[in-house]
């Protein structure tokens, strides 16, 4: 009896004895990995989520950030984006481009291969403040044009099945893209990597004559390997007259997943809009990011979902397609979370109402009313964007500060 | 005779004015401090240039009419001090400058004499930004202490070499971080600006020990027309008295003499503190610029708008912002008026803003923000003739209508 009084008095001091460092206050949560769905607070100590619930007391934190006018949702997940940014000149650096939108984990799609993937990890990914992950291109010497991508020479099963197993850490999958010849074997060799590496596929496709999207999703690929750009051009998802092609569910149906990868050519609005009304989502949104999409079509992560939004998805549908679905596709599940325990990853996003234009790959527009905006960004408990100051101390309560007093 | 004459340019008036021009921006304020402008006009542009500035130029004369009323349409923004090649925290230009609408970046010390070569095949050459460069007079550029503060490798001969070789780019020299006491870095960088007539600018940290003076600086050691940049700074008494939060008097005297003061806003140089000490003095920047990188560009956000931004929460009226962004520093690195200016014939390089109202957190370089009701957005770039950014659309017509495209240009 005394016994159990004590272990309850205990957990009573527990509860109320945490120090919190960061209380985001009044948000609303969206966290599909947790069903969370509702204004709550988010507690981060040290670089950990500490708790998540409605009412979490202000006076336990040392820093309140208050985001009543904002969604939080776990930190975003990009799956495809080209961050080697010492490699081929078409990369750009993760930090700027990922953290400012929010994005706290970005998964590089095959940039480099098994000859250059440890400059990648020396160069960018050991020092980069975004989680950086990476499919391993099937081709050893990884993105660097036709001439490496089109050479089946370059894609040797064994070489890239030990480069993931030496990164196992980082290397969650392997990527195919560009290839050329009307034959499997770029295809087929990187499936064979995934399979033997228990990793992942991603497939960038070209339908040739003799080599159709339809086998691609059908036979080549497993279930649980990705294809990516499957709004494009080059692949036909949907007939002439916008109707979806049967096979498109029937892979759905038997596991494979569809990745968005915007790109600067593989997002389309005569294609996505009727894929969606058709009820066609994609499993994971992603952007494609690189010197090329970051320009006009602006492919940028809040971009993108801004995109999907205003094609008729829900802001949940888009939520857990950035965060929860891209964790899983990866073999990820500790990612994409707000669980108690988990690093502390978070995007805090404003969903504006007005009048905007989004761009699609060929420049057409879609006038929106709805868009999605980073606000605030904390990676492993750090806050590392913040663009309206909502962490910063305004200037009038600063007192004396710097070395200029 | 005379008259037939006419009669003959009349006519071919009346032939080419049908879709004379590719691109014409139409009822957009235009600000153009080169040329006086401040107030409603059309700007037409040709090929890679600007064609005529005017009010009511007839859509028709356009293959191409966007809308940019109630948006201000100034010159490509010129950034004075930006890191795209070099330095460790140095970022590509064009999706960082661009979207911002900046056309043209002036690199600040990145590369030195022995590795400009290296910039312009890897950066310069590559960016659709305009880049320009101020060569670093460490021999190899801003790479760190082994290489700035190596006195044994700054030679003004061989940097002024670089430059005249190299006129077309390179457009000043910059020191910065000169770590041991005494005058060497500055002083040589002096020299190669003297040898090759160009402007020096100079990042200093002045300290108790280092054998050099603020004072001496601006009033004896630098020229006029030489840019102290990061004038805001606080680690450096160069600007305001931190005894007395009044602006020193020989920073006014070294005005008068014609030192220029650059914003040069970086990560750790913006400073509420001092910028509105100096701001009520009225003692603003000659030149407004980013020192754009890695840092500034994530919690400071330290882009062009940004910085303008920050200059008219402290009182700088819009168009004297723009002016200090554009004509300005075109001026000071004796590129006016090839650049910051809308003058006709000259290069089509346009940002075209807007004037956000609302309540907008500004940063300083200790996380500390002050709330303003108004925000410099960029909206859309031209650069080089061609629409290079355009966050709302404005140059696209509707998915639905534009049939089959491919991309439109």
């Amino acid at each position: 009896m005394k016994r159990g009084m004590l272990l309850a008095f205990a957990a009573v001091i527990t509860a109320h004895g945490q120090i919190y460092d960061i209380l985001i206050k009044n948000g609303h949560v969206i966290d599909p990995a947790n069903n969370r769905n509702a204004r709550m607070d988010v507690a981060i100590i040290g670089n950990k989520i500490a708790k998540v619930a409605p009412d979490l007391p202000a006076s336990q934190a040392r820093q309140v950030i208050e985001a009543g006018q904002y969604y939080v949702t776990p930190g975003l997940i990009d799956l495809h984006t080209h961050f080697d940014a010492h490699g081929a000149d078409l990369n750009i650096n993760p930090d700027h481009n990922a953290l400012r939108n929010g994005v706290t984990t970005a998964v590089d799609a095959g940039s480099s291969g098994a000859d250059n993937f440890e400059k990648f990890y020396a160069e960018t990914i050991s020092k980069a403040r975004t989680r950086v992950l990476a499919f391993l291109n099937i081709v050893a010497a990884g993105m660097y044009g036709g001439q490496v991508e089109n050479d089946p020479k370059q894609m040797q099963v064994d070489k890239a099945v030990a480069m993931v197993n030496k990164h196992k850490d980082v290397i969650v999958g392997i990527k195919t893209a560009h290839y050329q010849p009307p034959d499997w074997i770029a295809v087929d060799n990187a499936v064979a990597a995934a399979k033997q590496s228990g990793t992942v596929c991603m497939v960038d496709f070209h339908e040739k004559p003799g080599r159709t999207y339809r086998d691609l999703i059908l036979r080549h690929m497993r279930p649980g390997d990705i294809h990516t750009h499957f709004y494009g051009r080059l692949t036909p998802q949907l007939d002439d007259n916008k109707k979806l092609q049967p096979y498109m569910n029937e892979a759905r149906q038997r596991g494979v997943l569809f990745d968005v990868g915007h790109g600067s050519g593989s997002f389309w609005f005569r294609i996505a809009i009727p894929a969606i009304q058709q009820g066609f989502l994609p499993d994971t949104i992603s952007t494609d990011l690189h010197k090329g999409s970051i320009m006009i079509p602006h492919a940028t992560m809040p971009n993108v979902m801004s995109k999907l939004l205003n094609c008729g998805m829900t802001l949940e549908q888009v939520i857990e397609r950035s965060t929860l679905n891209p964790a899983k596709a990866i073999h990820r599940p500790e990612l994409g979370t707000l669980s108690e325990g988990r690093e502390a990853d978070i995007a805090i996003m404003s969903l504006d109402r007005g009048q905007f234009a989004l761009l699609d790959s060929g420049h057409g527009k879609l006038t929106a009313d709805k868009q999605l905006r980073a606000v605030l960004t904390v990676r492993a408990g750090r806050v590392v964007w913040d663009s309206e100051g909502l962490a910063a101390t305004d200037v009038s309560r600063a007192g004396p500060y710097s070395n200029f007093k | 005779m005379k008259k037939r004459i006419l009669l003959a340019l009349a006519a071919a008036c009346a032939i080419t004015s049908a879709q004379n021009y590719d691109i014409l921006l139409k009822g957009g304020h235009v600000i153009d401090p080169a040329n006086q402008i401040d107030g409603v006009r059309d700007v037409a542009i040709k090929g890679t240039t600007i064609a005529r500035v005017a009010e009511n130029i007839p859509a028709s004369e356009a293959k191409k009419v966007i809308d940019v009323k109630g948006r201000y349409v100034t010159p490509g923004l010129i950034d004075l001090h930006a890191h795209v090649f070099g330095y460790e925290g140095s970022i590509w230009p064009d999706d960082t400058s661009l979207v911002t609408g900046t056309t043209t970046v002036v690199d600040a010390g990145g590369a030195g004499y022995r590795t400009y070569a290296d910039f312009k095949k890897k950066v310069i050459d590559k960016t659709q930004t305009r880049v320009l460069a101020l060569l670093n007079i460490a021999g190899y550029g801003m790479i760190g202490a082994k290489s700035e503060n190596n006195v044994a490798d700054m030679l003004p001969d061989k940097t002024a070499e670089v430059i005249k070789a190299n006129r077309d780019r390179i457009v000043g020299i910059k020191t910065a971080h000169f770590g041991p006491p005494g005058w060497d870095a500055i002083k040589r960088a002096i020299e190669a600006g003297r040898l090759a007539n160009v402007p020096v600018m100079i990042d200093d940290k002045i300290f108790t020990n280092s054998g050099r003076t603020s004072r001496e600086k601006l009033l004896d050691v630098m020229r006029p027309g030489d840019i102290h940049t990061h004038m805001y700074n606080d680690r450096q008494v160069e600007v305001v008295s931190r005894f007395n939060g009044k602006v020193l008097e020989f920073a006014q005297q070294a005005r008068v003499r014609g030192v220029l003061f650059d914003l040069g806003h970086g990560a750790g140089s913006f400073l509420w503190t001092v910028a509105a000490a100096a701001a009520r003095a009225g003692f603003f920047p000659d030149t407004i610029s980013t020192d754009l990188h890695s840092a500034s560009i994530m919690i400071q956000e330290s882009d062009m708008p940004n910085c303008m931004s920050k200059m008219m929460l402290l009182g700088m009226p819009l168009k004297e912002a723009i002016m200090r962004s554009t004509m300005r520093p075109a001026q000071v690195i004796h590129r006016y008026p090839e650049i910051g200016t809308l003058g006709e014939g000259k290069t089509a390089d346009i940002a075209v803003l807007a004037l956000r109202e609302g309540v907008f957190a500004f940063k300083d370089s200790w996380n500390v923000k002050r709330l303003g009701k108004q925000k410099l957005e960029n909206v859309m770039t031209i650069r080089n003739g061609n629409v290079a950014w355009d966050s709302e659309g404005r140059a696209y017509p509707e998915w639905n209508t534009a049939g089959n495209y491919e991309v439109i240009r």
